[in-house]
């Protein structure tokens, strides 16, 4: 069987900074197209594994390759576009200025008009960068990401302080590229976009991978709701109750996921009526990790 | 070749382009040298001499503003916002950033120098002969040099608002104490003595040699201590530069 070739691949890959550790050993092999959301809180190490990829950061240890190349040679960087994390592109340049000079560095590049016009940016291009909306803004960044027909782009919180619709906005156009058989690394805090964005998540956390899923599964364990009190139902009770998919017991509280919230509560209430502290809630990105984590491990 | 050609005239372009819409850069660096010159040279008379020890010491007042602004401000600023990290993964050849802001600095500085000395051959009675004229502009853009490496040590080292102020101060200060606008004779001794230690103060004796003005000048010396400053400079830029990579 003929295996496609590595768009990204790392294998036991470290980066230091001094004597903090921001990523602690990751192994990775990205095949083919499609869009891969690297999913954590901030301080994850992100961040940190694209600018080693960029070539931005030399690498600790371990290895580190980009579509077969080394990050950072002019061979890797051909087949690259990236949007930086709280980047912004100079303030007196207009749209399509900036997307002609950033065209010229390619071999192979978009037309300046392609570019423009996939991604929607019509209606400002002629506008200096100063003046556009934080949208706006971004798309120029994605314009200026893609304009060199790259196999790769690697989106570093592309969406962060953006509102919904701009949001929106930007994940279509990052879909509509990544159905010309392109592959998109995307990292992101928000799980809502790494489920309508990727076909595989990768959760981060402290340096390491923690979690490698399809979003289907990672939908299952962030949906229904996380109940918290303190109780003195036992954990084997409470974990086969109705709708209840996990228990976890933190101090004098246990943390029950449970996607039938009404069932799971009012068994609860009948088999302690004193239970104390109740706090009914969302699952927290967290909550998704950990549960994730402890599946995956 | 051509693709590399066309891709650095574009960015040259854009270095013009950021510069001319910036009436901040504008003002300090096309503005002030004129209006100063023409203050001090023409409507406040001394002796005939003046428009041109004027004219010589302007000229490098005139080419020093385009490079410590032009770099320390907009290296510093563009390395903040992340700009300088994007055009490094990009495969842009890493050289061509900064040589392209180092054609930008140097039409600026031209243009400055050119509307000066239009001003004191038309305007303040500065009569040279043709070569001299030549050889005090060629003294005069070669003297931007060391200016750009200040501006790019400011701009690797210090963040935007810090680069401002540090580009402000340096510029000022470089102007008045190595004698550009008023002559180091009329200071007192320590400070001619500090004034030594500036490029400015080299940089206007050696635009002063050229020009013909009275007064025993060492050329060599000058010369020499400038080639000085700008290794001890340059070596200062690669560390500034090594540096914020591996911040």
């Amino acid at each position: 069987m003929q295996q496609s070739p590595s768009i990204l691949y790392a294998s036991n890959l470290k980066k230091s900074y001094g004597t903090v550790e921001a990523i602690k050993g990751i192994n990775l092999n990205i095949q083919g197209s499609g869009v891969y959301a690297i999913l954590g809180q901030n301080g994850a190490g992100k961040t940190s594994l694209i600018k080693c990829a960029l070539g931005l950061e030399k690498i600790t240890s371990g290895t580190l390759q980009v579509i077969g190349s080394a990050p950072g040679t002019l061979q890797a960087k051909r087949q690259i576009g990236v949007i930086l994390q709280d980047s912004d592109l100079p303030d007196l340049l207009t749209v399509k200025e900036q997307i002609t000079l950033f065209a010229s560095y390619y071999p192979t590049p978009f037309s300046v008009e392609k570019t423009i016009e996939m991604c929607a940016l019509e209606d400002f291009a002629d506008k200096r960068y100063k003046k556009l909306s934080g949208g706006q803004k971004r798309r120029a960044q994605f314009a200026l990401a893609i304009v060199g027909n790259p196999q790769l782009i690697f989106l570093d919180e592309p969406t962060t302080g953006l509102d919904i619709e701009a949001r929106r906005n930007l994940w279509a156009v990052i879909r509509d590229f990544a159905k010309q058989g392109k592959t998109i690394v995307l990292t992101t805090h928000y799980l809502e976009e790494a489920e309508n964005l990727a076909d595989r998540i990768m959760i981060m956390n402290s340096g390491i991978i923690v979690a490698d899923a399809s979003p289907s599964e990672i939908q299952k364990q962030s949906k229904g709701s996380v109940i918290r009190c303190e109780t003195s139902t036992s954990y084997e009770v409470l974990q086969k109750l109705t709708g209840v998919s996990s228990v976890s017991i933190s101090g004098r509280f246990s943390e029950i996921h449970s996607t039938d919230v009404n069932q799971s509560l009012s068994e609860m209430l009948s088999l302690d009526p004193n239970l104390k502290d109740l706090t009914v809630n969302q699952p927290k990105l967290e909550d998704v990790f950990g549960r994730l984590s402890q599946g995956v491990k | 070749m051509s693709r590399i050609l066309h891709s650095f005239v574009l960015e040259t372009g854009a270095e013009l382009l950021k510069a001319l819409r910036a009436p901040e850069f504008i003002f300090p660096t096309l503005g002030m040298p004129v209006a100063f010159y023409s203050l001090f040279a023409i409507m406040i008379p001394g002796s005939s001499n003046n428009p041109d020890y004027l004219l010589a010491t302007y000229g490098v007042f005139a080419v020093m503003g385009p490079a410590i602004f032009g770099f320390g401000i907009s290296v510093a600023n563009e390395r903040d916002k992340g700009w300088l990290d994007l055009k490094l993964a990009a495969p842009s050849l890493g050289f061509s950033y900064i040589a392209a802001k180092v054609c930008s600095t140097l039409l600026f500085s031209s243009l400055s120098l050119v509307i000066i000395y239009l001003v004191a051959g038309f305007a303040a009675g500065v009569v040279l002969p043709q070569p001299t004229w030549a050889l005090l502009l060629t003294t005069h853009i070669l003297a931007t040099f060391p200016f750009i490496l200040i501006g790019l040590i400011i701009g690797f080292i210090f963040n935007a608002n810090a680069a401002i102020a540090i580009s402000n101060v340096i510029f000022l200060a470089f102007a008045a104490l190595g004698g550009l606008w008023i002559p180091i004779m009329l200071f007192p001794q320590s400070m001619q003595s500090f004034a030594h230690f500036l490029p400015t103060f080299h940089l206007s004796e050696i635009a002063l040699y050229v020009l013909g003005a009275p007064g025993e000048r060492d050329l060599n010396y000058h010369i020499l201590i400038i080639a000085i400053m700008s290794l001890v400079l340059l070596a200062a830029t690669a560390f500034a530069w090594s540096k914020q990579r591996n911040h």
